[in-house]
């Protein structure tokens, strides 16, 4: 049987001393309210200023990622689960390590489950990434993914990366269900969150939704001279964000890995006539003038 | 003079079957021992014994006498569980302990009372073991004397617990029967030719003259019936291993009804670890099959842990992957103790993990994953960008106060194809000044076979090809690398890492830039 609801009382009780006012309408909802129900009813301002505090508390975790920091006010916030969406060859896969590699080096402990397989550790260590402290869990489709990230938050890492790895995604998108339930385990346990995947998967359940687009590979070279890999050029875009305008966006910029000395490349080939080098050298990037650490 | 105290429980195989399966305590219960018709009473619980149901009796007697009587035969797995849980209460009051076998230990108690505050404190030390016991599921009763016998017969008294005063042993034994000295058959015959009856007559006897008559263990079984006792406790060997299992009064052929019944039996076995401080790193279980023979099988955890619903799924999923074969008629398991792993808290630094719950978590991911998908990730000397390889994940304590991050390097990592995905690449002419150079990519094409539909698709005209990059690596190896890799990039978009083996020509991909 439903609850009677009171009247509500013609005389406002007085804010308490100290405390921010509270709308005069809020006042004389709450107090016809059942008890048990008083606090669960916010306003607006309140529901903001108990989530700064709940921030000031934990602060987020820095990526050293600046593109992402930025966009993140100052790293990826705990106990919330962060998509960040990209293609082939968007810098996703190298911004996850560097998240990984930033939360090791303050010596949390992070896990990566990795369903693409995709991890080598000497490139991660080049990155920084304190491998001691990292855990690599190499699941076989979607649904163990989502099982391992959920004991991982669970067992308390601080940091926990679930990369979906290059498509076709082994098991799909998944249920939305699957990630509001990984949502709210990093919720209680208060463990950052950080997904990625070539398309969006999480629906409702992020926080955040940031984007990895544009990406413009950058050489070195050309003009007779052989082509070396200098880097990637990229644009991180805000999708879905709790004080920022889908759109807003911030510049990624990933130099290529320096690798053990490898015999040198050939001598560079005759010079292609000039009406062809032209032809194609307008059809690709513009050179990187700095000098990237190419092996 | 030394204290001891005996713990017993009373009708012990009776008491070890409802430790293993408690819920018959509501019913009239007997233990029996022998097959068939020819079955006899052992022990019965009160029901059986209000029904008039004594030891000795038959089977078919008894069910004569109560006709909804349970009937269970001795098991001695619950009992040697059982006698082991006694043990292990015991041991958490006295370093010293004897397993003297049956449901019955004895402790040495000396100096233990300093720990109990109240007027008399060998009293509350023997209810404190009571209490003890009783969580464990085991009615004990406790007696405390100065001699081994003393301590045995007052536990066997109503009133439990029963405190024997220093120097009053004699007291409490001479009114009872000379067998429960237990003499040699030829010495009781003796000594009822003599007209002793009772351990008091034998007491009242003078010393020597019982020594020139019956010898030296005349002389012994005399000071014993004085309450003089001399034989001190063997304290037993801290066990190798901690046993819970049970004999199944039908065989089980499916997985569900087995974890059913291995569940308790887990979880007894997780709370006698947990009350001494201990995890189990390894399990063993056996499995009795009918109609004969066993069958052993080894769990080994990646940290210790004593979390049921990690055993439970573990052995599970042994079973899943080898059934036994056969009809399950009885189980064991064993627990290899080892110390739980411990952490010291920070008070500025990053949290620690939890050692526990990182036990648990990796025990479930083994059991989820696999042990070879699951690690701490490490580098493999060499050349191969494939290489890898993982160890046991135990991360370092957090540093002591909290670190500024590093900053970022802004590197472009590579995803590994693992495995490289087959590719048929159109090359470019060799230039004509440099006939023996490599021909660069100019055309990517995936080769079609039935796993490619799993694999990235990379298709398309090459933009920018950069290489080669020769690599070779184990050539002094069954599986050598020789390889020219190129960077290349597609008019479609992506950044691929390409190589030709050079042994055979063909075309691989083994890495997106991403």
């Amino acid at each position: 049987m439903a609850r009677p609801w009171r009247e509500i009382p013609e005389s406002e009780p007085e804010p308490e001393s100290g405390a921010a006012p509270v709308p005069a309408a809020l006042q004389r909802v709450r107090s016809a309210l059942p008890e048990e129900l008083r606090s669960r009813l916010r306003s607006a301002r309140e529901l903001d200023r108990t989530l700064r505090d709940e921030e000031e508390e934990h602060p987020p975790l820095v990526t050293a990622v600046p593109a992402l920091d930025r966009l993140l006010d100052g790293g990826l916030p705990r106990g919330h689960l962060v998509e960040l969406v990209g293609g082939r060859t968007s810098g996703r896969f190298s911004t996850l390590l560097s998240a990984l590699a930033a939360a090791t080096s303050i010596g949390e402990t992070a896990a990566l489950v990795d369903l693409g397989d995709a991890l080598d550790p000497a490139a991660a260590a080049a990155l920084g990434v304190d491998l001691e402290r990292l855990l690599w869990v190499r699941p076989t489709d979607l649904k163990e993914a989502l099982g391992s990230a959920e004991m991982l938050i669970g067992a308390g890492f601080a940091l926990v990366v679930l990369d979906l790895g290059a498509p076709p995604v082994r098991g799909g998108r998944g249920v939305e269900a699957g990630w509001l339930r990984l949502a709210r385990s990093a919720r209680s346990h208060g463990s950052a969150l950080l997904v990625g995947s070539p398309y969006r998967v999480s629906g409702t359940a992020a926080s955040a939704v940031l984007k990895a687009s544009r990406p413009r590979t950058l050489w070195q070279g050309g003009a007779g001279a052989p082509w070396l890999l200098g880097g990637l050029s990229a644009r991180i875009e805000v999708e879905k964000h709790r004080r920022r305008l889908p759109g807003q966006s911030e510049g990624l910029e990933l130099t290529a890995m320096e690798a053990p000395p490898l015999p040198a490349p050939p001598a560079p080939r005759p010079a292609a006539p000039a009406e062809e080098r032209t032809e194609r050298e307008a059809a690709w990037p513009t050179p990187l003038r700095a000098a990237g650490g190419r092996r | 003079m030394d204290r001891i105290a005996c713990i017993s429980l009373p009708l012990f195989p009776l008491a070890a079957r409802l430790r293993s399966e408690p819920e018959l305590s509501r019913e009239a219960l007997v233990v029996v021992e022998g097959n068939g018709n020819a079955a006899r009473v052992v022990a019965g619980n009160r029901l059986a014994r209000s029904a008039g149901i004594k030891p000795g009796l038959t089977l078919p007697q008894a069910r004569a006498l109560c006709p909804k009587l349970v009937a269970r035969s001795r098991d001695e797995e619950c009992e040697r569980a059982a006698q082991e849980a006694l043990l292990e209460v015991a041991e958490r009051f006295s370093p010293r302990v004897e397993d003297t076998g049956e449901g019955t230990a004895f402790l040495d108690v000396n100096g233990i009372e300093r720990h109990f505050k109240g007027d008399s404190p060998e009293l509350d030390l023997g209810r404190s073991l009571i209490a003890a016991a009783e969580a464990e599921g085991l009615p004990a009763r406790v007696g405390i004397a100065s001699s081994k016998l003393a301590a045995r017969i007052a536990a066997g008294l109503p009133d439990s617990p029963v405190v024997v005063p220093p120097g009053q042993e004699a007291e409490i034994l001479a009114p009872l029967p000379l067998a429960r000295l237990s003499p040699e058959v030829e010495m009781a015959e003796t000594l009822e030719r003599w007209g002793v009856r009772s351990i008091g007559d034998f007491a009242k006897l003078p010393q020597a003259r019982v020594a020139s008559r019956l010898g030296s263990r005349g002389r012994d079984l005399h000071a014993t019936a004085r309450g003089i006792d001399p034989r001190p406790i063997i304290p037993r060997e801290p066990p190798p291993a901690f046993h819970e299992g049970m004999t199944l009064e039908w065989p089980l052929v499916s997985l569900e009804p087995f974890l059913f019944v291995s569940r308790a039996a887990l979880e007894r076995l997780a709370q006698r670890l947990e009350s001494c401080g201990l995890a189990c790193i390894r399990l063993e279980l056996t499995l009795r099959l009918e109609p004969e023979g066993h069958q052993t099988r080894s769990i080994d955890l990646p940290a210790p842990t004593r979390d049921v619903k990690t055993l439970l799924t573990l052995v599970r999923l042994d079973l899943e992957a080898r059934p036994p074969g056969a009809p399950v008629v009885g189980f064991t398991f064993a627990a290899q103790p080892d110390r739980p792993r411990e952490a010291q808290l920070s008070l500025y630094g990053p949290a620690a993990l939890s050692p526990d719950k990182l036990a648990t978590t990796l025990a479930r991911l083994f059991a989820l994953l696999g042990p070879d998908r699951v690690g701490s990730p490490r580098v493999v000397d060499g050349h191969q960008p494939e290489r890898f390889s993982l160890v046991e994940f135990t991360p370092p304590p957090p540093p002591e106060v909290r670190r500024a991050p590093r900053a970022g390097r802004g590197l472009l990592a590579a995803r590994v194809l693992r495995p490289p995905v087959a590719l048929e690449v159109l090359t470019d002419e060799p230039a004509p000044a440099a006939p023996t150079e490599e021909a660069p990519p100019v055309e990517v094409r995936p080769v079609t076979t039935e796993e490619s539909e799993k694999r990235p698709k990379i298709e398309g005209a090459v933009k920018v090809a950069s290489g080669p990059w020769g690599l070779e690596d184990g050539w002094w190896s069954e599986a050598p690398a020789d390889r020219d890799y190129w960077d290349v990039e597609l008019t479609a978009g992506g950044l691929y890492r390409l190589y030709r083996d050079r042994a055979t020509g063909e075309w691989f991909a083994d890495g997106i830039y991403d």
